[in-house]
């Protein structure tokens, strides 16, 4: 399917979801997916973020090897360890991407 | 201008601030992709939601099939009908117009802000009017930042591989809340069950990881005692940030009550 039509009908069913309950009464949502919809943002979030990051490391590794895959682990370890130390969130941006970009450019030496 | 709009425009601002920089780096990933730089951001008017967008994006990219697309941007959009559930209420014999707009710009910040009127306001037509003060400041804020993250994203050279930007994003979300039992539960789970279906056909294994996620998650909240849906939905979030806030002090309290 094209990509604009695909667009299009992802956006078209968000939007029932958005109107399920405001136009009509009788349907109603299970009590217990209440609960679970507390959780669907870090699971996609989660998953996401793994899929990506495993992609960017097999190509990384398959384009030249092992070494390559080392400033994405530099990354990730320095980015984690300074929103864990911290608890703030921005911290994995501006601390990732300079590690990435150092780490990248000392073993392209 | 109607006083109770630009009070509900004026309640939008703590949240822009957080959800904005959301906005750009998913504006940045859009630059970094092979999609058409419009069919990018068509996501932020047709999708009106940050973790929706970035999962079709990134499908879409990876050449993911439609139905996975579809599927999991509805699986991420689920907790929308819940909002739209207990918007029902305040929203009973108003215009059709009325309500196929206040449905298009719900979504978390726009709840936030419309039901904390509502509930605390009997006046309808005054809460009416704030969530729409709200909700119009947030599409104009969400669909400008993320037109200017694309903008600014196509102009930086590749070798800075912004690609990272995201999942650096992401990750900065997810770690401070490991903390919370379920929703650790949540992602080890998901993690886990995307990578395993990495191979899966039609990229589904994104949908499939985080269905699984949330039933794990939701195996650690259940013996928590159920609150009621306009109770649980009504509980504003501590912290203005990105659009899974309010879900998040809602699960707080739920582990709390359950201790």
């Amino acid at each position: 399917m094209n990509v604009w039509i695909t667009i299009l009908a992802a956006g078209l069913g968000s939007y029932v979801l958005r109107m399920s309950m405001i136009t009509s009464d009788r349907f109603r949502l299970p009590s217990q997916l209440e609960g679970a919809a507390s959780l669907v943002a870090p699971s996609a979030f989660a998953a996401l973020a793994t899929t990506t990051l495993a992609g960017l490391a097999l190509d990384s590794v398959q384009a030249a090897g092992l070494r390559n895959a080392l400033p994405l682990a530099a990354t990730l370890a320095v980015a984690s360890l300074a929103v864990v130390r911290t608890s703030k969130p921005y911290l994995a941006v501006l601390t990732g991407m300079p590690t990435f970009w150092l780490v990248s450019a000392l073993i392209s030496r | 201008m109607n006083k109770d709009f630009v009070g509900g425009a004026r309640a939008m601002l703590p949240w822009l601030a957080g959800v904005l920089p959301f906005g750009l780096v998913i504006g940045v990933s859009v630059s970094q992709t092979h999609l058409p730089a419009g069919a990018g951001w068509l996501t932020a008017p047709v999708l009106f939601g940050g973790s929706a967008q970035i999962a079709a994006i990134q499908l879409l990219n990876a050449g993911g099939a439609a139905v996975a697309v579809i599927v999991t941007t509805m699986v991420i959009n689920l907790r929308l009908a819940l909002y739209s559930a207990a918007m029902a209420q305040y929203w009973r014999g108003t215009p059709l117009w009325w309500r196929l707009l206040g449905g298009y710009l719900l979504v978390d910040p726009s709840f936030a802000v419309g039901i904390a009127k509502y509930s605390s306001d009997p006046d309808r037509r005054r809460g009416h009017a704030h969530y729409l003060g709200g909700g119009v400041v947030l599409w104009i804020g969400w669909l400008s930042a993320v037109a200017i993250g694309a903008r600014a994203g196509a102009s930086v050279p590749s070798g800075l591989h912004l690609e990272i930007l995201v999942p650096l994003f992401l990750i900065g979300e997810l770690l401070p809340k490991l903390r919370q039992a379920p929703t650790r539960w949540a992602m080890v789970a998901s993690s886990g069950v995307a990578l395993l279906c990495l191979t899966v056909p039609l990229h589904l294994g994104i949908a499939i990881g985080i269905v699984a996620g949330m039933a794990a998650g939701w195996f650690k909240v259940r013996p928590a005692r159920p609150a009621t849906r306009t109770r649980a939905l009504r509980k504003l979030p501590r912290r203005p940030s990105i659009e899974d806030t309010v879900d998040h002090a809602d699960a707080n309290e739920k582990q709390e009550a359950h201790r």
